[in-house]
């Protein structure tokens, strides 16, 4: 059985013979090729070295296009910032306004050297990987990119003080979100994941949520010619998770490794893919006794769960993490028996 | 209106993002019992309790930054009704470390701890150590406050620690040491060479206070 007919299965809620599983390794490739980061993110073909490693590592059933959220903000023109052991990160906003996010001209999904490496990475993991591995392109949600390319304080700021100007605002991030996503569709990618901060009570009201942030999004969705997972973004997931699940587009919804998997499932219903929750960040600092232990109460929590994929929640796992960590990780996972 | 009662009203306000009902409760209050007795007696009791919840991750983001904007208004008003805060301590020096421009959270901390009496000097974003330095000692600040959102940055605040032991400041002028990244990993104020922080903007009064052994200064 491939890792393409495993996903399919959990979609499908047909039997596995072990649960699905992936662990978030975007960044760890450069450890395992010892590329240095600079160029991992900047050269496709590096990146697609350093995720052959990763499979190598621990065959994983689902491979992650590049985690770099910050190079579709350096399309925006902000400046990256590289450092020894992080994906690049925003250093400065290119913009300080709502109205000068607006005034940015779109950046061209097919030639921009940002995005364009981000694409030719998709499609050289889906050429080698293909009808195998599954490949998740990860986005930047809508209405997380103007804080991005302006600031969070602007963003803010924007959205509490000016609704017609935070919908225009809106608007323009959408359509490079639609752009981008259906781009790395059309590369080869199986489906994408998006990493939301904005829809969570943690960072804006519960009303602005449901009265503006969630029909952006079901706009955008609704665009996206393919399957979208929606990525907690940091924050515990259920509080809101029910009004989530009227978004058109989405196959499944990763949780906060603080959120409980059973109450998931309760608000998820049984027809939806549910993916987490080990902490990925964290497990650098985990001995791997109870790194071990958390994913057997994982697995055993969701042993009877036929849509579940196993898979670490939050960002990247560190590079400082052990492989042999990973590799027992992996290794527990694929000797779990599956669904019944 | 009983005080308590507008306690309750006002916090409940900001947490569910009514900005004008806010500040019109606030602008109610300081016509019976002018600005600056609002300011203590209504503003600073509920800024106090959202500091609480903010930092038990009770509250969101928007709740908090809408606060600060709420106390900065209300702090220009007083100001125009010449009933400004009494600057009765610090001054302190804040800012964003080299390399970081991810200004919300040391603008929140300028709102409060001025809210709170103090004189701020805020250098902005992208200061480096030397500059710190220069302005803690040219307005006699005990406390320069130094804001990072990221690890990568945060490491810069090293190089203001190394420049207090330098200029052997270290002691006399104390550095707090603030931002989204210190939340998730404490262990870093000790690691950069912070002598404090706290899990919010609106905890900043409070931290000045500790560090300064009181906070009454100038």
């Amino acid at each position: 059985m491939t890792s393409f007919e495993r996903v399919l299965g959990a979609l499908a809620g047909t039997p596995q013979p072990r649960p699905p599983f992936t662990l978030t390794l975007s960044l760890f490739g450069a450890r395992l090729t010892g590329c240095p980061l600079q160029e991992y993110y900047r050269r496709p073909d590096r990146y697609a070295e350093g995720q052959a490693a990763v499979v190598d590592l621990c065959g994983p059933d689902i491979l992650f296009a590049p985690f770099a959220l910050s190079l579709e903000a350096e399309a925006f023109g902000s400046d990256l910032i590289f450092l020894p052991d992080y994906p690049p990160n925003v250093r400065k906003p290119s913009v300080r306004s709502a109205d000068g996010f607006i005034a940015l001209p779109l950046p061209d999904v097919d030639s921009h050297p940002s995005l364009a490496y981000l694409r030719e990475s998709v499609r050289l993991l889906a050429a080698e990987h293909a009808g195998r591995i599954p490949v998740c392109a990860i986005v930047t949600a809508s209405v997380d990119l103007p804080a991005m390319v302006m600031g969070i304080d602007q963003w803010l700021e924007t959205l509490l003080s000016d609704p017609d100007l935070a919908s225009r605002t809106l608007e323009h991030a959408e359509r490079h979100f639609v752009a981008l996503a259906n781009a790395l569709l059309d590369d080869g990618a199986s489906f994408i994941a998006l990493p939301i901060m904005f829809s969570n009570p943690q960072v804006l009201f519960p009303r602005m949520i449901t009265e503006v942030i969630l029909p952006a999004l079901a706009r955008s969705f609704s665009q996206v010619r393919g399957p979208i997972v929606f990525h907690h973004g940091g924050n515990p997931m259920l509080p809101l998770l029910r009004e989530y699940l009227g978004l058109p587009n989405v196959a499944g919804y990763a949780v906060d490794h603080r959120d409980s998997l059973g109450d998931a499932r309760r608000l998820l219903g049984s027809d939806r893919l549910l993916l987490g929750n080990l902490s990925g960040p964290t497990l650098s600092r985990m001995p791997i006794d109870s790194a071990l232990e958390t994913v057997d109460r994982i697995l055993e929590d969701c042993r009877d769960d036929r849509r579940f994929i196993f898979a670490t929640s939050g960002a990247d796992i560190p590079i400082s993490t052990p492989p042999e960590l990973l590799r027992a990780v992996a290794g527990r996972i694929a000797s779990f028996p599956g669904s019944p | 209106m009983d005080i308590e009662i507008a306690r309750k009203q006002l916090f409940d306000r900001i947490l569910n993002g009514d900005r004008q009902g806010a500040v019109s409760l606030l602008d109610q209050w300081a016509e019976r019992r002018h600005w600056r007795n609002t300011i203590t007696e209504l503003l600073e009791p509920v800024l106090d309790e959202i500091g609480r919840c903010w930092s038990a991750e009770k509250i969101s983001l928007a709740a908090g930054y809408l606060a600060g904007r709420i106390a900065e208004d209300i702090l220009l008003k007083a100001a125009g009704a010449e009933e400004a805060v009494p600057v009765s301590k610090g001054p302190v020096v804040i800012g964003n470390v080299e390399d970081d421009y991810h200004s919300l959270g040391r603008k929140l901390v300028g709102i409060f701890l001025r809210t709170a009496g103090w004189r701020v000097v805020d250098l902005g974003n992208d200061v480096l150590a030397g500059d710190f330095v220069d302005a803690a000692v040219a307005s006699a600040a005990p406390v320069i406050g130094v804001s990072a959102m990221m690890l990568t940055t945060a490491e810069n605040i090293r190089k203001v620690r190394e420049e207090l032991d330098r200029r052997g400041l270290s002691g006399r002028i104390k550095l707090a040491v603030g931002g989204a990244v210190f939340r998730i990993r404490p262990e870093l104020v000790a690691e950069v060479g912070g002598d404090g922080t706290v899990a919010s903007a609106v905890d900043a009064p409070r931290l000045m206070a500790e560090l300064t052994g009181g906070g009454i200064w100038a």
